[in-house]
């Protein structure tokens, strides 16, 4: 299952006290069902920023979001928590595991939030959890988890409500190569696996360079989407991104 | 072992209350604040348990003494009602035991030099049970033991009863009335220091003191509650017969020293629910310590679509729940401790002094169901207050910072 997300115009501004910080300035992107694009772009081009406004955590100061055809501005904040519960799954740079659940049981939360059946709700982390070969780790708490197992917990959580868009925010930025590799990979597996449409927010070129699309963000202005299939996967993305650079 | 509370089919914000009281532990300064919020909590309410119960013990004896020295109902009759007929119709009302007709006045007694201003108590027939010591006996003068003692009397000798209601003599105008009699015997008193001090003596002799114009009739119902119960039919009865009669139940006889027993008890709950108050604010701080501390945690909960309300009566329940074991800490010590001070009478007074030689604890089903619920309300408020914070977290600056 996946969805189209598609995002128009969108511009953000913070107050920094007496000064406006303009983050995102009309900011596009059209994602189809089940495509997965890498949003890129240098340190505080607000990346982040346009990844939690797709994600519903925060609210656009312009411009419109829709999700599978649902505008995110006109719901309510319950309506929304729910929408973000059943459609989008999270993952971000810091696993955010709770430190008071298991492994399991942090699986687990998202189905349990939405009032899924307790025993339905376990059977499934358990099998994401196996999925992604942390059988043996159910009932470790997370700071008894090495960083790759905790992050890949964070992506069985993400996943756990088989949600049909996932929205990463560095996910590999805090591992070493090649955990990070490992781990990266196998978000790439679980997305073509479970059909997910994927927004990810990465750094690093080489990440970005194995998704089917690279959108860049600079100066708060997202270029037109533009297909980067068949780049090779030792080719510099940078270079794929700089030709979207908008004429100066 | 692996813990199995999130296979539990309860509501997802017990799951996270519980997960949170449980791990709280592990957490040296939440747990400190949290064990002080429900220490606090359960010293409040055994504290309150237990200086309630102590006042109802007071008053319970207290009453008990009181009531013994106070006729369970008494009629004033207006001046010139027939009190012959005034009786027949109050004895005939359903659950009057008796009803005595009664001569009340002040006066004095003489003992040589010495003078002593008293309540004059006419009664038929044996001593009414307003006289504890003296009940049931014959007919004659009784005088408090205090008085007795204090004036060196002894039953047998004679004094002498004055009243201030004149007889107009033939020469030398008018003459105080004055009776001599001879002590039958003494009765308890329990009189506090401004109360007059009553004496009894048999009707005729009071009447031909007093004349015929203050009398009463004294009504026992057989108990407190049957005299109040009846109350209300006496007065009906006896408003065909003796219209402007007044009846006075040994409450309104006493209403002052009820009111004050009952106002002492108030002031005592609401001093002592301040412990609770404080205990409350300590709920509140530790709350807000956990709240605090799991900012990130909660966060990552709203991002994955918990709502504020959730969160809100997560914190709630938790808050709930360390009332909760205060509550059930400090009540079952309160009421254990009650019941020990009690039974084995662990405090003594001086029973010369007062009317008992320990102190009483009596813990009433009312009062522990107030304390309980009133602290368990508090908390509640007091964890809504501090949970709110909890709900109004931005998801994404609780991640992020």
């Amino acid at each position: 299952m996946s969805v189209a997300v598609e995002a128009r115009g969108v511009s953000k501004a913070y107050r920094d006290g007496a000064r406006t910080v303009e983050v995102l300035r009309g900011a596009s992107l059209s994602v189809a069902a089940g495509e997965i694009v890498a949003i890129v772009g240098p340190s505080g081009s607000g990346k982040s920023t346009f990844l939690h406004l797709l994600g519903g955590l925060d609210k656009a100061d312009a411009g419109e979001i829709r999700i599978g055809g649902e505008l995110l501005d006109g719901l309510s904040a319950a309506r929304l928590a729910a929408f973000r519960n059943r459609t989008i799954g999270f993952v971000f740079q810091f696993h955010q595991l709770l430190p008071d659940f298991t492994a399991l049981e942090n699986v687990m939360l998202p189905g349990r939030i939405a009032g899924r059946p307790p025993a339905e709700v376990h059977e499934r982390a358990r099998d994401l959890l196996a999925e992604v070969g942390l059988s043996g780790r159910f009932d470790h708490f997370p700071n008894q988890l090495s960083g790759g197992e905790r992050q890949r917990v964070a992506i069985c959580r993400a996943l756990a409500l088989d949600p049909p868009l996932l929205l990463a925010d560095e996910p590999t930025g805090n591992l070493d190569p090649a955990t990070a590799d490992q781990v990266f990979e196998l978000l790439l597996e679980l997305q073509s696996r479970h059909r997910t449409t994927a927004v990810l927010v990465t750094h690093n070129p080489e990440i970005a360079g194995r998704c089917a699309r690279i959108a860049r963000l600079d100066g708060g202005i997202l270029e037109p989407d533009r297909e980067v299939f068949g780049l090779p996967r030792d080719e510099e993305p940078r270079g794929a991104g700089a030709e979207l650079e908008p004429p100066e | 072992m692996a813990s199995r509370l999130l296979l539990r089919p309860w509501p997802f914000p017990w799951l996270l209350a519980l997960r949170y009281l449980k791990s709280t532990r592990r957490d040296a300064f939440a747990s400190f604040l949290a064990a002080v919020a429900g220490l606090g909590i359960a010293l409040g309410v055994a504290a309150l348990i237990l200086s309630l119960a102590v006042i109802s013990g007071f008053q319970e004896a207290l009453r008990g003494e009181l009531l013994s020295r106070t006729p369970e109902i008494l009629i004033d009759l207006p001046p010139g009602a027939d009190a012959e007929a005034a009786r027949a119709a109050v004895a005939g009302v359903v659950g009057v035991r008796s009803a005595r007709l009664e001569v009340r006045g002040s006066g004095w007694i003489v003992d040589g030099g010495k003078v002593q201003p008293v309540e004059l108590v006419g009664f038929e027939g044996p001593v009414p049970a307003f006289f504890p010591g003296a009940a049931g006996k014959a007919p004659g003068l009784y005088l408090p033991e205090g008085l007795a003692t204090r004036w060196g009397i002894r039953p047998g000798e004679t004094l002498d009863v004055v009243s201030p209601k004149p007889t107009l003599a033939p020469f030398g105008g008018p003459v105080p009335r004055v009776r001599s009699l001879p002590l039958a015997g003494t009765y308890t008193s329990g009189k506090t220091q401004d109360e007059r001090e009553r004496i009894g003596l048999p009707r005729e002799v009071a009447e031909s003191l007093l004349g015929r114009t203050n009398r009463k009739i004294e009504v026992t119902a057989g108990g407190l509650d049957a005299a109040l119960a009846a109350a209300p039919d006496l007065a009906a009865a006896l408003a065909p017969v003796a219209p402007g009669s007044v009846v006075r139940t040994w409450q309104d006889l006493n209403r002052p020293l009820l009111f004050a027993l009952r106002l002492e008890k108030t002031l005592t709950f609401v001093a002592v629910f301040l412990i609770v108050l404080v205990a409350t604010l300590a709920l509140v701080a530790s709350l807000s310590l956990v709240i605090a501390s799991k900012r990130a945690e909660i966060g990552m909960l709203g991002a994955m679509g918990a709502t504020g309300k959730t969160l809100e009566r997560a914190f709630r329940t938790l808050g709930g729940l360390i009332a909760g074991i205060g509550l059930l800490l400090g009540g079952t010590g309160g009421v254990v401790a009650a019941w020990v001070l009690d039974h084995y009478k662990l405090l003594p007074v001086p029973g010369r002094v007062y009317f008992l030689d320990y102190v009483p604890f009596l813990v009433q089903g009312g009062d522990l169901a107030w304390v309980l619920l009133l602290t368990f309300a508090l908390a509640l408020l007091a964890s809504t207050w501090a949970a709110r914070r909890a709900a109004a977290l931005d998801p994404l600056e609780a991640i992020h910072r």
